[in-house]
């Protein structure tokens, strides 16, 4: 029932997949980023390499694509946390080809995870950095993926007043809520592995027409667990529930979270924390919410991959696991 | 389609648990522990990593990675640093192949959709009444049209005629290879569907068992596999009656109430025979009193099928007296002296057990029947012959699984005893488990045609489920299992819209989901689109499609879609990047390439985003073109008029202003008539823009057109020569 | 809408072939008793594309696989004809390459096979191929722009690039109109005539006045009658059918849709959706005097196969619930359509 699709390089790190899962990406720890390509339409077999090149010097951890909206591009996180965006292009009648379009990187911090969204405007991409803080890029061009202007930056805080200087972050997660066609306001969750506990819970951050600006609308966390390290966040599709369903893995397990849609007076929106599993022994390394919301895929340190579902009584449970074998 | 790999456990306790619902088609077999599959990836330890990646519907691709092997460590060189695999989650029953599958996944899409249709009318013309229920005088007809147009569709394989065995010995054949999946369906046909043959239900129930007892073989000793030994042995049989399995099929035979075959074999018997007729008769006789008598048997029900024996009687007080009569002839013959005269043991004590089974003897039925269904089955031809409620069906049910217990349980006794049970979660659950979401989403509408209780039931808006019913629950799983195909995606939105709540939501992001790269599969998703009114997602999915292709060079195909999703920002931009070019190329002679595309961009302002400037540009270069000589005046004339309206134009660069007045500087320094070609207002307009171009100049962004460094001053001075002649003219 | 039914409905029979059909056409017949079809098919749970000749039986109708070749890609263009008196079929593929297949004359066995590969003709898939009569030439477009000519010959193929509009103008469909000219067809409702008399560019252009309401839309395919070569006959996108006669430059002749249902009460639309083939239907008649567009048959994504007449109500032969992705009409025996649906199965029309 595992059909195999293709045999990855010595030394691949890291892949994903494309918005329609017709492309693969693939990074390795010598810096290559591999492009591959199903032969037919339709077809779920004869994957092919259709770019191969070293495109830096070291370890590529993590491969994101760009929205379809803006091209097939993808962002590659280095180890030394940086970012390089690269798009197949072909400009003035040359073959089409991969082209490294910008590059984002600071020396005070390293760039943990990325992730893009789209608002009403523009393409926006979130970065969280080793130090704590969260650096929202915006596109200004829609068709140049090389101009990008700074719009935020926050650290991952609830209170506005309080900073952490000395914060030291491990990994980052973030997810933008899946957009649905409709207009709407973009917002995101996130949360950290790191040394400073006000840091680590997910928070739901959403934007601001108005003022312009990010907000913290709500904390994924219970009280005795503010502090906790995440591991994963996962915002579920929605495709009608009354509420959003949001996945936050912790060394305690895997928490399912609703937020509801209406804020309270302070702008805070309801949330509540509907299951608490246990599975995974350890670290929780991806999460993924199938299109309709209603199962949730995990994989952790335990090299099994999770599925879970709700039940007709509203109940979450486990509902399959996978062994890798040889 | 149930999960992955499902092994039938022990019976009923795990389908109390599974009626808690599984949402997607995996199937647990208990909550407590979880089933492991194995993930075989073809990969040596130690792994470092895994990502995983859901691909369309529920299929979850899983991506494995080794850690990089060092370099010249002396591990071997070009080592597989991981595998990427597909695992499907909703893997087909397997009796049925993938594309038997998508088959009749194809052929249920038009009665499900006519039922829906009908579901719709009726409900809107009773708007009135506060009832959602689509309960209506004809409603099980259009449900029973239904059911048969998808139960046409889950016949197997015709099977040939075997001619190997000559007529008269051939005891049974069949058209088809039944399939449990149609068992399954016409089960819950007559139980819930069929209205009309409600009172017929036991007679139905043997019928069912006639066509399909087959399918127990697999787990359970059946009279038909008892039949299919019996044949094979038959051609070597010399004295059939001699043989003791003659008997004991027949009584099989007799007990599940194939009349047919078993006057069949019994004119099998030896004393047939020509040459024994004389020294036999007796025992002939009673051969054929039993044939008769079989033959004869009251039957309650409205006709036979074709070919089969009995007296069929519709009304119950006819029957009850043919019943009555039919019994004492029995007892009589079973009373008769005659059996003493008879001297071969074996047909008398054969013929005289055969009389005890339709003379509803229990011990005689618990031989002869092979299992409980058999058992339960033959209750209702000799024990119980009139119309039995499926409570008590149930009774007996449970009466028969004691007497003939079972130590494994086939996939359709699950759903036969929920059906008894009259338990719709229990019968739902058996359902998605055994035969997958495909028979939950169109089982689900024989169920609610059922009873009421089971309408309300699975019509009703759950909390629990995100505010969705049953109902649409299974046709949402359903959907998603649909689209885990590149082929059968497209039949999953007959299925999204017919559920009221989250079905469009889905389809909307089933419909972002699919690749735009190939026009004729664009196509496809935009008439989806069309069909059910979200023009907000094909203009998505078209803005998609413009920037792949402007992206990948096909600017004609980038700017088609660009300007189909109305998407004015970036058709903006790429009129500037084109307008660069254009600046470049289209004085030379390069017209011909832009030719195509001037002529897609249409006259249509509105969505071109700008773009409609090159089609003016190119009008106003081409009537250039047309005054090479002195001589024609008209030509120079609509030329300028080309200019003017270009320069009046908000939608002209800014950068084209000098160069189109240079390009037109024949037009200004027009010397062959003693009028200008301008006049004084046209001139002061130019003269304006000029202005406003020195001023644009000192703006750091703009950018200087490639003309001779004299070219704005050239036209500044026959501007002015022109003033002064217009001036002097007027 | 008024649509005629055939007094005598064709018999229909729709055989299911558990693949995809990407393509489906008639080969020339040689003889009344051995007739064959082919079909391109795609086989999505291996993932093996191939292209199949099945004989064909009329009475009663079957069609029994006779021989195949393995395709390197899936199939996007198929087209039949006669060279040199053997029956050949060419096949371009989504990855872009194109296969001459020659088969026997007298039971289409395939016996040999030149292809030209992906890169040097298209960059991408070949969207449309079409075969001179006598197919001595073939006719190439693609979305990238460019248009080549490759000459067949017994054992080669030869190409050469005819026009190349670098990517600014993309092609969708081609038709031989003769030996020295064609049509194309592409995005907005565009044709355009070459003339191979006339290198450079295009020879004529089709500048349509479309109704202002209308969306303009892609041309999937083109047909040019032999009797009458200054017509071309196009479909496109909500049912579209028109005619570009190149002596009335500016005004399309509209068949079906078109905005037809905007105001325009006398042409009607047969369908709602693509019209993804025409083809001018030699079985109906019509006088030859008449300077009426010849009668035309039509598939499309809603799962319509009729035939239109200017002038008359259209002819509804088929109503599926999936869509007609192509169609032919034997050549021979022009009673006979074969036509692939959408729901990996086969139709064939006999019409009485």
């Amino acid at each position: 029932m595992a059909e195999p699709l293709l045999t990855l390089d010595n030394g691949t790190t890291c892949s994903s997949w494309n918005f329609s899962g017709t492309r693969l990406a693939t990074g390795s720890a010598i810096g290559t980023l591999s492009i591959f390509d199903f032969r037919d339409p339709a077809s779920s077999s004869s994957l092919r390499c259709t770019f191969k090149s070293g495109v830096h010097d070291g370890n590529i951890v993590k491969v994101v694509w760009v929205p379809p909206e803006y091209g097939d591009a993808v962002a590659c996180i280095l180890a030394d946390g940086t970012v390089s965006l690269w798009e197949e292009v072909a400009e003035d009648s040359q073959p089409l080809q991969w082209k490294m379009c910008k590059s984002f990187g600071s020396s005070s911090s390293k760039v943990l995870d990325v992730q893009f969204g789209m608002s009403l405007t523009s393409l926006k991409m979130v970065a969280a950095c080793s130090d704590g803080h969260v650096r929202v890029h915006e596109l200004l061009d829609p068709l140049e993926l090389k101009n990008w202007q700074l719009q935020a930056e926050f650290q991952n805080v609830i209170e506005s007043g309080s900073a952490f200087g000395k914060a030291l972050c491990l990994s980052a997660s973030i997810s933008w809520k899946p957009h649905n066609g409709q207009c709407q306001e973009s917002s995101f969750v996130l949360g950290f592995n790191s040394n400073t506990s006000e840091l680590n819970s997910s928070k739901v951050w959403e934007f601001d027409q108005a003022h312009q600006r990010w907000l913290p609308v709500a904390e994924l966390a219970r009280p005795e667990g503010k502090g906790d390290q995440v591991y994963a966040v996962a915002w579920a599709p929605n495709i009608g529930r009354p509420h959003e369903t949001i996945a936050v893995a912790t060394h305690k397990g895997l928490a399912i979270w609703h937020i509801g849609m209406n804020p309270d007076p302070d702008g805070r929106l309801p949330v509540e924390r509907v299951a608490l599993l246990s599975g995974h022994e350890g670290e929780v390394w991806q999460m993924e919410w199938d299109m309709s919301g209603m199962t949730l895929a995990t994989t952790g340190h335990d090299g099994m991959v999770r599925l879970w579902q709700s039940n007709l009584n509203g109940v979450w449970h486990q509902q399959a696991a996978f062994e890798s074998k040889s | 389609m149930p999960g992955v790999a499902s092994d039938s456990g022990d019976g009923r306790s795990e389908v109390s648990v599974s009626s808690n619902g599984a949402l997607v088609p995996i199937s647990t077999e208990a909550r407590n522990s979880i089933v492991v599959y194995p993930l075989h990836h073809g990969l040596e330890p130690p792994i470092a990593r895994l990502a995983i990646s859901w691909s369309r519907g529920n299929s979850l691709r899983v991506s494995v990675f080794r850690p990089p092997s060092v370099e010249g460590s002396g591990e071997s060189e070009g080592q597989v640093g991981g595998k990427v695999v597909e695992v499907k989650l909703s893997d087909g029953d397997p009796e049925i192949s993938d594309a038997q599958w998508r088959r009749i996944a194809y052929g249920s899409v038009s009665p499900f959709a006519l039922l829906q249709s009908r579901r719709s009318a009726i409900s809107s013309l009773s708007w009135g009444s506060a009832s959602t229920s689509p309960y209506h005088l004809d409603w099980w007809e259009y449900v029973m049209e239904y059911s048969k147009d998808i139960s046409s569709l889950l016949s197997g394989p015709k099977l040939p005629s075997n001619p190997i065995i000559e007529d008269s010995k051939t005891i049974f054949k069949k058209g088809e290879e039944p399939t449990s999946l149609k068992a399954a369906w016409e089960l819950m046909e007559l139980f819930y569907a069929d209205k009309q043959s409600q009172a017929w239900l036991p007679e139905r129930l043997v019928d069912w068992l006639a066509d399909y007892d087959s399918l127990f073989s697999s787990t359970l000793a059946t009279t038909h596999s008892k039949l299919v030994d019996f044949q094979n042995v038959l051609v070597n049989l010399q004295v059939i009656e001699d043989n003791p399995k003659y008997w004991e099929v027949m009584s099989s035979a007799l007990a599940v109430g194939w009349l047919d075959i078993v006057v069949k074999m019994l004119r099998l018997h030896g004393s047939y025979q020509l040459d024994q007729l004389s020294n036999r008769e007796i025992e002939n006789g009673l051969v054929e009193a039993v044939a008769v008598l079989v033959s004869k048997m009251p039957r309650l029900r409205p006709e036979s099928a074709a070919g089969q024996l009995g007296d069929c009687l519709k009304s119950k007080p006819d029957f009850i007296k043919a019943w009555e009569k039919w019994r004492s002839q029995i007892t009589k013959l079973d009373c008769s002296a005659f059996w003493i005269q008879c001297n071969n043991h074996q047909t008398r004590e054969g013929l005289k057990n055969m009389l005890q089974i339709m003379l509803g003897n229990t011990e005689s039925l618990c031989t002869a029947t092979c299992n409980w269904i058999e058992l339960f089955i033959s209750h209702f031809l000799y024990i119980r012959p009139f119309t039995m409620g499926v409570d008590s069906m149930y009774i007996l049910a449970q009466k028969c699984i004691q007497l003939k217990p079972v130590s494994s349980a086939h996939r359709l006794t699950g759903l036969m005893i929920g059906i008894l049970g009259e338990n719709t979660e229990v019968v739902l659950a058996e359902c998605s488990r055994e035969y997958g979401p495909w028979m939950v989403a169109h089982a689900i509408e024989l169920l609610t045609a059922g009873s009421e209780h089971a309408e309300i039931l699975l019509h009703e808006e759950r909390h629990n489920l995100g505010g969705i019913s049953i109902v649409e629950l299974h046709r949402l799983v359903y959907a998603q299992v649909l689209s885990s195909h590149a082929l059968t995606w497209q039949i999953a939105p007959i299925y999204l819209t017919s559920c009221m709540k989250q079905g469009m939501g889905l389809l909307e992001i089933l419909l972002y989901k699919q690749p735009v790269q190939h026009n004729e599969m664009l196509l496809k998703n935009i008439e989806i689109c069309r069909l059910y009114d979200l023009y907000h997602v094909s203009s998505n999915i078209m803005k998609v499609a413009g920037v792949y292709h402007w992206k990948h060079g096909r600017i004609g195909s980038g700017v088609f879609w660009l300007q189909q999703a109305q998407d004015a920002i970036r058709l903006h931009k790429i009129a500037q990047q084109l307008f660069d070019s254009v600046g470049k190329s289209i004085s030379d002679e390069s017209f011909k390439q832009w030719e195509g595309l001037i002529e897609l961009l249409g006259s249509e302002s509105k969505t071109a985003g700008g773009l409609e400037f090159l089609r003016k540009y190119r009008d106003f270069k081409k009537s250039l073109q047309r005054v090479p000589g002195e001589k024609s005046i008209d030509a120079a004339r609509e030329a300028v008029q080309s200019l003017i309206l270009l320069m009046k134009n908000p939608s002209t660069p800014q950068r084209f202003w000098l160069p189109l007045l240079y390009d037109s500087l024949k037009l200004l320094n027009w010397q062959d008539q003693d009028h200008p070609l301008l006049n004084v207002s046209e001139t002061n307009l130019l003269l304006n823009k000029l202005q406003e171009l020195s001023l644009a100049r000192l703006r750091p962004d703009f950018i200087e057109p490639s003309l001779p460094p004299n070219a704005l001053s050239s036209v500044r001075l026959a501007l002015a020569t022109n003033l002064g002649r217009a001036m002097l003219d007027e | 809408m008024a649509v005629t039914a055939l007094s005598e409905r064709p018999e229909i029979h729709r055989l299911p072939q558990y693949k995809y059909v990407d393509a489906v056409r008639w080969l020339p017949a040689s003889s009344a008793f051995d007739r064959f079809a082919a079909l391109a098919l795609f086989d999505s749970d291996s993932g093996a594309c191939s292209i199949e000749i099945h004989s064909f039986q009329p009475n009663p109708v079957t069609l029994s696989p006779h021989s195949s070749w393995v395709s390197p890609s899936r199939v996007f263009s198929l087209k039949t004809s006669q060279f040199r008196q053997k029956p050949i079929i060419v096949a371009s593929t989504f990855a872009g390459s194109l296969h001459f297949l020659f088969s026997d004359p007298a039971d289409a066995s395939l016996e040999s096979e030149v292809s030209v590969p992906e890169n040097p003709l298209h960059s991408g898939t070949i969207s449309c191929i079409d075969l001179m009569d006598g197919g001595v030439e073939c006719v190439t477009v693609g979305e990238d722009g460019r248009i080549n000519l490759v000459a067949i010959g017994d054992s080669n193929v030869t190409p050469r690039r005819v026009f190349d509009s670098s990517g600014l103008v993309s092609y969708t469909a081609a038709k031989w109109a003769s030996p020295m000219e064609f049509a194309t067809g592409g995005y907005g409702f565009s044709l355009q005539w070459w003339d191979q008399r006339k290198p450079g560019g295009p020879a004529s252009q089709f500048k349509g006045n479309w109704p202002q309401k209308m969306t303009p839309g892609i041309v999937h395919s083109i047909d040019i009658h032999p009797s009458r070569k200054h017509t071309c006959l196009a479909g496109g996108p909500l049912g579209t059918v028109f005619a570009w006669d190149l002596r009335w430059q500016q005004q399309p002749i509209i068949l079906s849709g078109g905005g037809a249902g905007a105001g325009n009460t006398s042409i009607q639309s047969i369908s709602e959706s693509e019209v993804w083939e025409v083809l001018y239907d030699p079985y109906v008649k019509h006088s030859t005097t008449s300077s009426r567009i010849l009668p035309s048959m039509i598939c499309s994504e809603d799962g319509i196969l009729a035939v239109l007449e200017q002038g008359g109500d259209p002819i509804e032969l088929l109503a599926e619930p999936c869509a007609i992705n192509s169609f032919d009409i034997d050549r021979h025996y022009p009673s006979d359509v074969i036509c692939s649906l959408e729901w990996e199965a086969i139709a064939i029309l006999s019409r009485q």
